[in-house]
Parts: C-alpha cells; structure tokens; sequence
C-alpha cells in the first residue's frame, strides 16, 4: 500500500517526462518536506510552547518561537540550495551491461550562492556535489541491465541543508540515452582460426622482437612507450614488435552456431576484447548488417561493440 | 539511560565524525548549564562534574552499561538525598541527570540529533526554575551552539568538507542568518499568538522551597532569609510614599502557638473581611511581589482595597486568587487607620488568647502578675498600661542580636528571663506570649519592615533581609493596635537606616551603589515588560493606537495577518533568489514568455535575431517592432551600451506587446 502510494507520488512529482538538457531547477518543480528529525524537532517545539503558554513562562516561549523561527527559515534555506541548480550536461563512456555506468554530471548555478552537500542520486547510488556558481562535476554510478540504449533515468537531487530538519528534492530527467555494450561470455572458447593468407609477419605492438621505434599515436598502450629513447628525442616513442603469426580474424556470426542468440552476442562481445587485448586485427561479420571492416583499437573496438550492442532483441530476429 | 532499539536501525545511521560529536557534547553543554545554575548547588556541580568526566570516558568508546546505570543510579539517589519528594525542582535535577548520561552512547547521527533535541529541554526547565536575564541570555547561547551542532551533522551526513577557520565562521554566520529570517515570526507569534488567561494545568510545586515568609514562624528559624539579599518586591507609589519607619509590609498573621512555632488559623486562612470603612491617610501604589508560588501577598499595613483577583483576610492578610508562579502587578490602596475591628467576636478572642500548656510558666506568671498589678477596665487603659509596661522593660533590658543559641523547650523564658537577646522573631513571640498571659488578646503579624528607594526609577526596593515579625494587641474601643517591641530595642535594625546594610555597600565601599540601582532598575524593566507580558498586557496592545481592548478575534486575525507578512518575506526572498540578475536579461525574458504564451516560444538554439525574424513571417507589425527590440538587444548583449541607451531599451522590451 505504502509502496503504491509512493509510487503514485512519484509519478505525479515533476517532471512527468524526460526533458532536454541544461535544465534549471525552479520552484515549480522543488519539494519541502520536514525530515524524521525535523518532525521530532516540530513535536519538541510544540510541547515546550504548549507549556510556555500554559504557564506564561516568556522566556521559554520566545526560545521556543525562536528555535520554531529557525527551523522554519532552515526549510526556506533548502529551497534556496535548490533553487536556480543548473544540470548542464550528462555523460557517461559505454560500459558492458551489468557494469555500473559512471555517469558524469554537470552542475553549475546561476547565482552567487554557494551549494554544498548536493546530494545526487538513482535508487542506491548516490554522490555529492559542491560547487558554487563556477560549477562542478559529480560522477554517479546507474546500474545497467541489457545491452542496447538505455534511456537515463530520472535523477533524484537533495538536500538536507543547512540543518537536517528539512529535506529539498527536485527531479532531472535528462532526454539522453546510453550505450550498454554486451556483456562479455565469461568462460569462452579461445579465438576461433584466422581467415585470410596464413603466415604473414605483422608488426604489432605485442611481441617478443622489437622490430623497430615510431612516433606515439594516440591509444598506444602506456608500456609500449620506449622511455629511454623518448627522453633523448623530445618526442614520445613506441616499440614497435615483429611476431610471425598470422592475424587477420573474422569474427563471423555463424562461428557462434548452437548457442542461445543472446549469449552468441556476448561470445562476439568477449572475442572482440580478446583480440583487442593480443593486438590481432579483426573484423565482425553481424546477420542483417554489412560486417564490420577489419580494424584494430579502441575506435574499431567501440563500433564493433555497438554494432553488438545494437543487435535486435531475439524475438525481432527470429 | 538504556535503550532497546532495534539493531539495524542503529546499523543504518552512519557514526558522528569527530566535529559533530565535539559540537554536539559543547551544544548539550550549554543547554545544560543553565539549568544546573538553577539546581541546588551540591546537585548543580556534582552533574556538571559528572557530565565532563561522563564525556571524557566515553569519548573512544561507549562503556559498559552496567558502568552507566550505576552513574545513573547514583544520581538519581544524590537527587533523593538532597531533596526528598516529588517536585518541579526534582523533576528538573532527573532531566539533568539523563542529559549528563546521555552523551556516553551517542554514536550515531541519529543519536546525536535526538541529543541535541532533548538537551534543548534543558534551558526550559531551567526557565520553570528562574526567568531571569541572564538564564534567557545562557539559553539564547545554548540555542545557537544547538543549531551550529545540528548545522555540522548535516554536514557530516552530506560529505561536507571544509577548511577550519573558513568553516567557524561560516557556519556561524549561517545560523544567525537562520535566526534572524525566523525572527520576525517567531516574534509575531511572542507578540499576538493569543495567551491563556488562566493555566489549563497548574505549575507542580518545588521541593526546595525559596526563601521567603512562609505560613509558619519559628523563633530563630529566619537566619536564612535575614541574610538574603534578594529582592522580596518592588513598590511604586502614586503620590507621597509613607516614612521609612512606617512602611510595615503586611504579611501572615499568625495566631495558634504550641511553645515552638507559630501557625496562622488555617481554618479561617481564606475567610474574607466584612468590608468595612476604615478611615485615616490613605497610600496608593503598585506592588509587584517575586514569584512565591504562594497565594499570599503582602501590602502596607492595612490594605484597604485591593484588585478583583486578590481578597482581603478577616485578619488583614491579602490572598491572590491565583498561586504567584509569575511576577505579578497589584494596585493596591492602604490606610493608616486607627481604629481598626472595635468589636472582637469571640471565637477570635479565644485564639487570640490561645496559649499552650506546660509551656514557658515563668513568662505566664509575669502576664498575671501584672495583670493582678494593673487590675481591669473595659476602657482598655489598664491593657495599654500592661503592653507600655512590657515595652518599657524590653527597650530598659534588651538588645539585638542575630548570634542566638538553638531553642530550648520554654523558649520564652529563656529569652526573656536569662538571654535577653534576640532578634524581630524572639521580641514580637515573646510580647505576645506575655500579653496573652496578662488577658490581651494579640496576634504575630509578619511581613517585611522598612524597604530601600532607588532613586533610579524613583521606587521603593523591599529585600528578603528585610523580613520582620511584629505584634498586634487588641484594646477596647481602639480594636487592633500595632506594637513593635524589637523597634523599641533597635529601631536602626528594623529600618535598615545603618549605612553597612543598604544594598549595593561592601563594608564602607559604597562605589557599586549606583551599579546596584541600575541593575535592579534593569531587571525590574525585565519583570515589567518580558515577564509580565501576559494575556492581560496583551489585551491591551493596542491601547496606545486608542483601540482599548483588541479581543481574541482580533488577536488572531492580527496575528494570522502579520504571520502572513513574514511567511510572505520569507517567499519573497525565496522568488528574490531564483531571480536573473541581469536586468536586461529579465526583461527580455519576460518578452520571450508574452510570445510563448501564443504559441511563438524562442527554440533553444534559435539566436534572438533569427527568432524575430521567424515571428516578424508571422505577424507582419509586431515583427518588424520585435525585429527591432532583438537588434538593440543583441547589441546591448555582445556590444554594450550606455547606461541611458540600456535604461530606454529596457523601456522599450517592457512596453512591447505581440
């Protein structure tokens, strides 16, 4: 019953929908509620005015209105930390499903007032945030579920400022979505055979010979770095290997035959980290698509893994 | 004290950080001093010591609870042992105790908040304790220091961190910041929420009794109240005030003796006096009596008219209908009179006679010897010879002094036999023992006797040290004569006319006198206009805008409307903070809102230019006018302009309409 109710409250607090990003929280869309202990405070405060004017004992009365004064301005004052919060951005990299998505949020404030204790949170998950008018960044982790686009969530912000009687909570819904990579096979079979003309030497970046020293290019492995060498030149280095092997794979969709549709994506998902990790080249051939070319790093890596993300669920498939 | 509750809530509130829990002991500190300033003095300091050292174990780690109850066992029984019974006081010194308890296993945010909470019903008690200024003043602190440890949990529980030095001061200016935007309600409500004519339940009595006159006197038991210098009340009066030496504040009259004490006649405590017209010089004034908790009052000798809520005794005490628990105003009129109840009905001449037996049998044989010597007329002339006679042998033999052995069984004899000192207790008992001995009916009457004016203010100050017992002896055709026999001895002792016993000296040092009279005159400000504001007063709010009485209704509809006034200040500093600063801006805004409300709304990514364009396709006149507005505007945004060109354009884009 309590857990309808909330429900219901839920949905009816603004905003109903998704919205587009800055947004600027407004008192139309600001809630005030008094806390646990803002309620004992209320019923402490109740019994010692009841009392004061009972026995018209002035001082007590005035400490009480004066304590009930300060409470009632602390829930103007959580307005206040509210009011005029401006979420200016959300971002977040893609992660496999299953994996906390760390979504970076921008906040800034068009005011003077400083915020502090902003808490920012979805189900379990919270951070804090403080910044003043210059802004500021929290990063907040949401949990995935399925691959594919996930659309945000609608973002809870709070506060208990200035004294933890009172709390302030606005809702942002950010109109973004984010990409939920498949989740990885965790036991799978090593990389099937290489397709193409076998035995060719290929100058990878992992290896035992070092073939021979070039410029960095951006995505170059930290270890790969010739740092000696690169002190001497003013520029940065990178080994360069030689291995005899051969490496050009194809990461084809009936390799994955017999398995269940969702889990032959995740096999995919997994021999794309594998071959990413050993620095083979691959390709992805995906049914109803033109395949992916073969390719190496993180770029290819990103536009294999959203070509699996983005596989149609297994219904529409069949 | 234990507490069972469940576990998981327990688990669920995160600990205190260092800075919160120190914040919230230095705020249950502050709430409880002065509260333990109010308490008896062994009890004040042994709680404030066991608070600190309660503190000081339990800082690392809670003690064991077999540790705590036996702390709190021992309060509770120092409680006991100081002040056996049941009574506000008591109550008091229990929530002091617990306080003193508590920090030992607050460990939790959620303990430290309801900490704070009930450590703020520390200062209130203290208040049923003592109103004073300075309690108010200890308590305002301790209500700040509150806030500022609630302020720092709700830090600690929202991962707050800031530089030290910064943080003090900050958090500091925050809380006066929260304070002062409630004070305007909080003030209201002190001023118009409407206050109870009369209690809805009464003020539970203290166990400690302060000092002060009592219903019962006996001999050598005012040492006490003789050396308190506190003030008893405060008198103005209207018109000449009567000489120093016949300022008798009149207090219980007391009949019934039983050879030790000496009691007033409860049966007939309430039973009021026929009026009757007295006549001679008349006083008037207004008396305002510190809280006794008792009904009784005390006036100049006689009252002749009192108010509504106060009765005259058949005796010529004065009664208030209501206990005195708060400082109180009575206008009063007394009288000079001489000749006061002519006729004695009988059942008053026989207490008035009333002596015990086996008591004091050489003072009884000096009463009948004299009256044997003196004889008897129903003129009353022998009487009065027998009362001069007694007055004549105390002034000649006699002397004052407060240095007096403890009572024996005959008392009386003893004083008047063999010790022949004594102080206003001894003398009046003594003398009227006698008269009663020698068949004249007379009574104790005890009160307080001279007073002190402060010439700040210009009224008269009547201390407790000033309390005094006199006697009263009934005389045919001249009814109840005043007889003062410790006047006659030391008349300088009653009047407190000796410059070592005005207020304010110190030895010969009489530097601090008018620091003595400011501060009195202050709190009697602080009596008369924070303490004493009650329904009454508050009735009369409006008088000086000539409206006489405002009446309930009206006092909730002023009320309701000022509430109003400073929830709508509070609303208007919350829309003053969601406002944009930029004039310019505001007033474009508000432009764009006026095209909104037809459908026209500026797209996010849409310049203020081509917008204008986009609703000049549509509404031809107002978009060649609107094209305009986004071309000065534009140029007063990204160009900028002078102050007079700004102010016209600002003109312009309030004036436009679609």
């Amino acid at each position: 019953m309590i857990a309808w109710l909330r429900r219901r409250l839920q949905s009816w607090m603004r905003p109903r929908q998704a919205e587009s990003l800055p947004v600027r929280l407004r008192r139309n869309r600001i809630y005030v509620l008094p806390t646990a202990t803002g309620l004992f405070f209320a019923l402490l405060l109740g019994t010692m005015g009841l009392g004061a004017l009972n026995f018209n004992n002035n001082p007590g009365l005035l400490l009480a209105l004066l304590l009930a004064g300060a409470a009632q301005a602390s829930l103007i004052a959580a307005h206040m930390q509210l009011s005029g919060v401006v979420v200016d951005a959300v971002a977040a990299d893609p992660v496999p499903a299953g994996e906390p998505l760390r979504l970076r949020i921008s906040l800034g404030a068009r005011d003077q007032r400083m915020r502090r204790g902003l808490r920012i949170s979805h189900g379990d998950a919270h951070a804090h945030a403080a910044f003043d008018h210059h802004g500021g960044t929290v990063e907040l982790p949401i949990p995935t579920g399925r691959r594919g686009l996930m659309p945000l969530p609608r973002l809870e912000l709070r506060t208990l400022q200035p004294l933890g009687l009172a709390r302030a909570w606005a809702y942002v819904w950010p109109r973004q979505v984010a990409l939920v990579y498949p989740a990885p096979e965790m036991q799978a079979p090593p990389l099937p055979a290489p397709a193409g003309d076998a035995g060719r030497a290929q100058v990878t970046r992992a290896g035992d010979d070092v073939h021979h020293l070039r410029g960095y290019r951006a995505g170059d492995a930290p270890r790969s770095v010739a740092w000696k060498a690169s002190a001497r030149r003013d520029s940065l280095l990178v080994r360069e290997y030689e291995q005899h092997r051969s490496d050009q794979l194809l990461l084809d969709w009936p390799l994955t035959a017999g398995l269940p549709y969702e889990q032959r994506i995740r096999r995919l998902a997994r021999w794309v980290d594998d071959a990413e990790r050993q620095g083979r080249r691959y390709a992805l051939g995906l049914p109803g698509q033109a395949p992916v070319p073969m390719g190496l790093g993180m770029a290819h890596r990103h536009r294999c893994l959203r070509a699996l993300a983005l596989m149609p669920g297994e219904a529409a498939h069949a | 004290m234990p507490e069972f509750r469940p576990l998981l809530a327990r688990l669920k509130s995160p600990p205190m950080q260092v800075r919160g829990r120190a914040l919230v002991l230095l705020a249950t500190a502050a709430c409880l001093l002065p509260l333990l300033l109010q308490l008896p003095r062994e009890l004040g300091i042994g709680f404030g010591v066991a608070a600190v050292l309660v503190a000081a174990v339990s800082w690392r780690r809670v003690p064991p609870m077999l540790l705590r109850l036996l702390v709190g066992i021992g309060m509770i029984v120092a409680i006991a042992a100081v002040a056996p019974g049941v009574g506000r006081d008591t109550a008091c010194a229990v929530l002091a105790a617990m306080l003193a308890l508590k920090p030992s296993e607050t460990v939790s945010l959620r303990d430290g908040r309801s900490l704070v909470g009930f450590a703020l019903f520390a200062p209130f008690a203290a208040f049923l304790l003592d109103q004073g200024p300075a309690s108010l003043l200890l308590a305002l602190l301790a209500m700040l220091a509150a806030l500022l440890a609630l302020q720092q949990l709700a830090h600690d529980e929202a991962e707050v961190r800031m530089p030290g030095a910064a943080q003090a001061w900050q958090a500091t200016a925050g809380v006066f910041k929260l304070v002062l935007l409630g004070l305007p309600l909080a003030l209201a409500a002190f001023w118009l929420f409407p206050r109870l004519p009369t209690p809805l339940w009464g003020l539970p009595e203290r166990v400690v009794a302060r000092p002060g006159l009592s219903d019962s006197m006996t001999p050598g038991g005012w040492l006490d109240l003789m050396n308190d210098d506190s003030p008893a009340a405060r008198v103005q009066f209207f018109g000449p005030a009567p000489p120093q030496h016949q300022m008798y504040w009149r207090g219980p009259v007391l009949w019934d003796f039983d050879g030790r004490t000496w009691h007033q006649l409860k049966q007939w405590r309430f039973q009021q006096a026929i009026p009757k017209r007295l006549k001679g010089p008349a006083w008037d004034y207004v008396i305002e009596p510190e809280p006794t908790e008792g009904r009784q009052l005390i006036t100049l000798d006689l009252p002749d008219q009192v108010p509504k809520d106060a009765f005259i005794s058949h005796d010529y005490s004065v009664y208030s209908v209501m206990p005195l628990n708060n400082v109180s105003r009575w206008r009063m009129r007394s009288l000079a009179a001489t000749t006061v109840d002519p006729q004695l009905p009988p059942i008053l001449r026989m207490h008035a006679l009333q002596l015990p037996r086996g008591f004091n049998p050489r003072t009884i044989a000096l009463g009948r010897q004299w009256r044997r010597e003196a004889g008897t007329d129903a003129t009353g002339n022998a009487d009065a010879a027998i009362a001069n006679r007694a007055l004549a042998m105390i002034r000649r033999e006699f002397a004052y002094t407060l240095n007096v052995p403890l009572a024996g069984r005959n008392e009386i004899d003893d004083f008047l036999f063999d010790r022949k000192q004594g102080y206003c207790e001894h003398f009046s008992s003594a003398f009227v023992v006698l008269m009663r001995a020698a068949g004249i009916p007379s009574r104790v009457v005890t009160g307080y006797a001279g007073g002190y004016r402060n010439p700040i203010g210009d009224y008269w100050l009547v201390l407790n040290s000033d309390a005094h017992a006199w006697a009263e002896v009934w005389l045919p055709r001249r009814g109840w004569v005043r007889v003062d026999p410790t006047a006659a001895v030391a008349p300088e002792r009653v009047f407190d006319t000796l410059a070592d016993r005005q207020p304010g000296r110190i030895g010969g040092f009489d530097g601090l006198v008018p620091m003595f009279n400011a501060s009195d005159w202050m709190r009697r400000g602080w009596n008369d206009f924070v303490l004493g504001f009650d329904a009454q007063r508050q009735q009369r709010l409006l008088s000086p805008l000539g409206l006489e009485r405002i009446g309930s209704r009206g006092l909730i509809l002023l009320f309701a409307v000022i509430a109003a006034l400073a929830l709508g200040w509070m609303g208007w500093l919350l829309a003053r903070g969601e406002r944009e600063q930029d004039p310019l801006l505001r007033a474009w805004h508000r432009l764009g809102r006026r095209y909104a409300r037809r459908g026209q709304a500026r797209g996010m990514h849409e310049p203020a230019e081509a917008w204008a364009e986009r609703v000049a396709a549509d509404v031809p006149r107002a978009g060649e006018h609107l094209r305009a507005l986004s071309g000065r505007f534009s140029a007063a945004r990204y160009a900028g302009i002078g102050p007079a060109e700004l102010r016209r354009l600002l003109r312009d884009l309030a004036a436009h309409r679609p």
